[in-house]
């Protein structure tokens, strides 16, 4: 029966797979040993899916720097790429013997690490402290060497993105890291009188503005192409884009099926580590579909069977932003809540990329369509459609701490949500390691919930 | 200052040119030097910068005025989508490119000054003459010429008025000569530093200090060089969009090297000994360069956080005058 479990029990659990035939990938193994071998504390506080398909989800998830490390070890060039969340990685896949990955993943590093590797205080010691979101826990990760490889190319994004990313990647380039910088435009609405593109996520933009990102990723391309050794052609890209678009099928109808299920047949913690695969596939393109297609069959084989991991009563919440403690979803079931809608800041990379264009004219239009680079009504109006579209009762807005765009944004979608559609929002903050405020954040959260169900009866 | 007319246009960057709103006979104004600007402290909600809360503010209240946002920062840009879902139509988000290595960040400046252009008609602008603009640039060319000439030897407080005047209405006020004085020479780095602030000019001196530097957005820093006219060749709205995107010198800029290169020669020049580097709560651009000005430069810097009050914290003016007086043992 589908359920969750503390790491301990996944010991034994895992015991039973293994006596069972478990067959395993190669990063494959007991949950235990990454609290043992990389000291990620935090899953001992964390609520995990018993399936072995959410096994197989978290050791692909907690190996990547390992994965990382072999794949440089194997002469594979390693691509660091910053900020579009979604986009470059789909270029430098398409190219043989290139990975990309986000050192902004560092970000979840104090987190699994409940601060042990001490990245935060290092941060702060090179000029970076705790105004700013945890994001900066990169910038030592850099230094040190000692989780990710250093990336053989870094390339970020720039221009419309968060001030606290662009800054603490401006301190890395000063560091002595090399970057190179694109230009990412503030997304507008194109004018009556303008040439316009369809974007994917039902949105549009000048064709003027998509001429120009084509233009800079071109200028990504080519210093991809370098890299690789071999030149980015549209034939190479075209296939690169078919191949994200089967993760982003994939990871829609996974998705789907939870989000829409009577009660969920997956947690919201897995569907959130699942959803990030979508960014840079986890440095691996097609393992990341091998993961998502056992993740599929499992939900949907527990649908059939009526089988959920959480009740039937719990509240459908909408959530917004990534959290940065983990711990913070599960406490949102604990309470009584259920994923039914999210964004995570990437929708962009949950849309498919369009087949039907020359391919880097699909992939501007597709960076173009980032839901922080346009205005935050947008980013408003897309989360009421989908809370609509999922009988959403509540919105969950998660503040990242210091993060320069949870400023104002959280304020500005709850004003739509409650004009729009009336429903509940709040807005909390969750740092990475939120123990000290689980009372305060378990009853706001508890609140809303109540607030939603009382609503119910109305 | 006098009161702003109808249909003013405020701006909220120095970056954005205001000789292209004159040219459309319309009346430019730094926001910042608006006399109601800064009228009270706003309510902050946490992360909230008070010059980008003052700048919605204002916006959302001079309805018969426009006001021109820029791109330069997140807490900018989003300000900008909280003033037009409150329904204030007169409001422009110019988007001023990070990057300048590049051919398509001088276009994107380009078509970003057309759309402006659009703006200003539908607003009541009038459609530029080529000599209108030469005119406009010609006149501004030669006020911050003669303000950049003023700059090193002008009274820190007599600088910061008359480059705020220059904002406000295109005008060239001279700054008075500074008073003579064995003083620790010091650079003011930073954002957006206005009339509420100067304040922090006058302690500067009471502890021993002077600011021979004042690098902040509305300081020497926002004045660009003189526009270049190829003897007639290129018409004024190429030399407008070159005079000004090849001169932003910006910490929003990627790389910011520009910053770094347009304050050394000036740093070494006037011998500047310290760096104060002024930012408001929740401006992560300034507040990340600490660490590095400190390498570049070898200087020891200060950081100030101007806050939703006006003025200078008892507590700023200790450690202002704490710094000083360890620059001043120091030798």
């Amino acid at each position: 029966m589908p359920r969750k479990l503390s790491l301990s029990a996944w010991d034994g659990r895992y015991e039973q797979l293994r006596r069972d035939g478990l067959s395993e990938p190669g990063y494959g193994g007991p949950l235990r040993r990454h609290v043992v071998r990389e000291k990620d504390f935090r899953l001992e506080q964390l609520q995990f899916d018993n399936s072995p398909a959410a096994l197989r989800l978290w050791n692909f998830l907690l190996t990547e720097n390992a994965r990382l490390h072999q794949a440089r070890a194997n002469g594979h060039k390693i691509v660091g790429t910053m900020k579009d969340l979604g986009t470059v990685p789909v270029m430098a896949y398409a190219l043989p013997g290139v990975r990309a990955f986000y050192p902004d993943g560092a970000w979840w590093t104090p987190c699994l690490m409940e601060c042990s590797d001490k990245l935060l205080q290092q941060a702060e010691a090179m000029g970076i402290d705790a105004s700013f979101c945890p994001v900066r826990a990169m910038l030592p990760a850099f230094e040190n060497g000692e989780h990710f490889p250093r990336p053989d190319l870094l390339v970020c994004s720039t221009g419309a993105v968060c001030d606290d990313f662009s800054a603490i990647a401006q301190r890395l380039e000063h560091l002595g890291h090399s970057i190179l910088w694109w230009e990412m435009p503030r997304r507008r609405p194109p004018a009556s009188d303008e040439a316009a593109c369809a974007l994917p996520g039902n949105l549009a933009a000048p064709k003027i503005q998509v001429d120009r990102v084509r233009t800079e990723l071109q200028r990504v391309g080519k210093a991809l192409g370098k890299l690789a050794g071999k030149t980015l052609d549209d034939d190479g890209l075209a296939a690169g884009i078919r191949a994200a678009n089967q993760v982003r099928r994939l990871l829609d109808s996974l998705r789907q099926t939870v989000y829409s299920a009577p009660a969920a047949p997956l947690p919201a913690l897995e569907m959130l580590v699942a959803e990030m695969l979508a960014i840079h596939f986890c440095s691996d393109r097609e393992e990341t579909i091998a993961v998502l297609e056992d993740l599929l069959a499992e939900v949907q084989s527990r649908v059939r069977q009526n089988q959920f991991v959480i009740g039937t009563d719990a509240v459908r919440i909408f959530w917004v932003n990534p959290v940065a403690d983990l711990r913070a979803m599960n406490l949102l079931e604990e309470l009584g809540g259920r994923i039914c809608g999210s964004d995570y800041m990437f929708t962009h990379a949950l849309d498919l990329i369009p087949e039907n264009l020359p391919p880097l004219e699909a992939l501007a239009r597709t960076a173009l369509a980032d839901p922080m680079v346009g205005p935050t009504a947008d980013r408003a109006a897309r989360i009421v459609r989908e809370c609509q579209a999922g009988h959403v009762e509540a919105v969950v807005i998660s503040r990242i701490p210091g993060a320069s765009h949870c400023a104002r944004e959280g304020e500005i979608i709850r004003e739509i949500v409650r004009h729009k559609i009336g429903i509940p929002a709040i807005e909390l903050e969750i740092p990475p390691i939120c123990d000290a405020l689980l009372p305060n954040l378990g009853s706001r959260l508890q609140a809303l919930v109540e607030t939603a169900r009382a609503r119910r009866t109305k | 200052m006098k009161p702003a007319r109808e249909m003013d246009v405020f701006l909220t960057s120095p970056w954005i040119p205001a000789e292209w709103i004159k040219a459309h006979g319309l009346e430019p104004r730094g926001i910042w030097s608006a006399d109601n600007f800064w009228q009270q402290a706003p309510p902050l909600s946490a992360g909230v910068c008070a010059f980008a809360e003052a700048a919605v503010r204002f916006a959302e209240a001079r309805t018969d005025s426009a006001v021109i946002f820029s791109t330069a920062c997140d807490q900018l840009r989003r300000g900008f989508d909280a003033v037009v879902l409150h329904g204030q139509r007169r409001a422009f988000l110019f988007n001023l490119p990070a990057t300048w290595q590049t051919a398509a960040a001088g276009q994107i400046f380009r078509s970003e000054l057309e759309r402006l252009g659009q703006f200003l008609l539908a607003i009541g602008g009038q459609a530029p003459s080529p000599e209108g603009l030469r005119q406009e640039m010609v006149q501004s060319s030669r006020t911050r010429k003669r303000l950049l000439e003023s700059a090193s030897a002008g009274s820190p407080r007599g600088f910061a008025e008359a480059v705020a005047r220059f904002h406000w209405d295109g005008a060239f006020s001279p700054p008075p000569p500074a008073a003579p004085a064995d003083q620790v020479p010091l650079a003011l780095v930073g954002g957006p530093f206005f009339a509420p602030h100067w304040k922090l000019l006058d302690e500067i001196e009471a502890a021993g200090g002077r600011v021979v530097l004042n690098a902040t957005e509305t300081g020497e820093r926002s004045l660009l060089p003189a526009f270049e006219f190829e003897a007639g060749a290129n018409h004024p709205f190429d030399a407008l969009v070159h005079g000004c995107c090849d001169n932003i010198v910006d910490v929003f800029q990627r790389p910011n090297t520009r910053l770094y290169s347009w304050l050394k020669p000036r740093l070494a020049s006037r011998h500047v000994r310290g760096i104060v580097l002024w930012h408001f709560t929740g401006c992560d651009l300034w507040r990340a360069e600490a660490q590095t000005l400190r390498e570049t430069f070898g200087l020891p810097v200060l950081l100030l956080e101007a806050g939703e009050a006006a003025g200078v914290t008892p507590r700023d003016a200790n450690r202002l005058q704490a710094f000083i007086e360890m620059l001043k043992a120091e030798g």
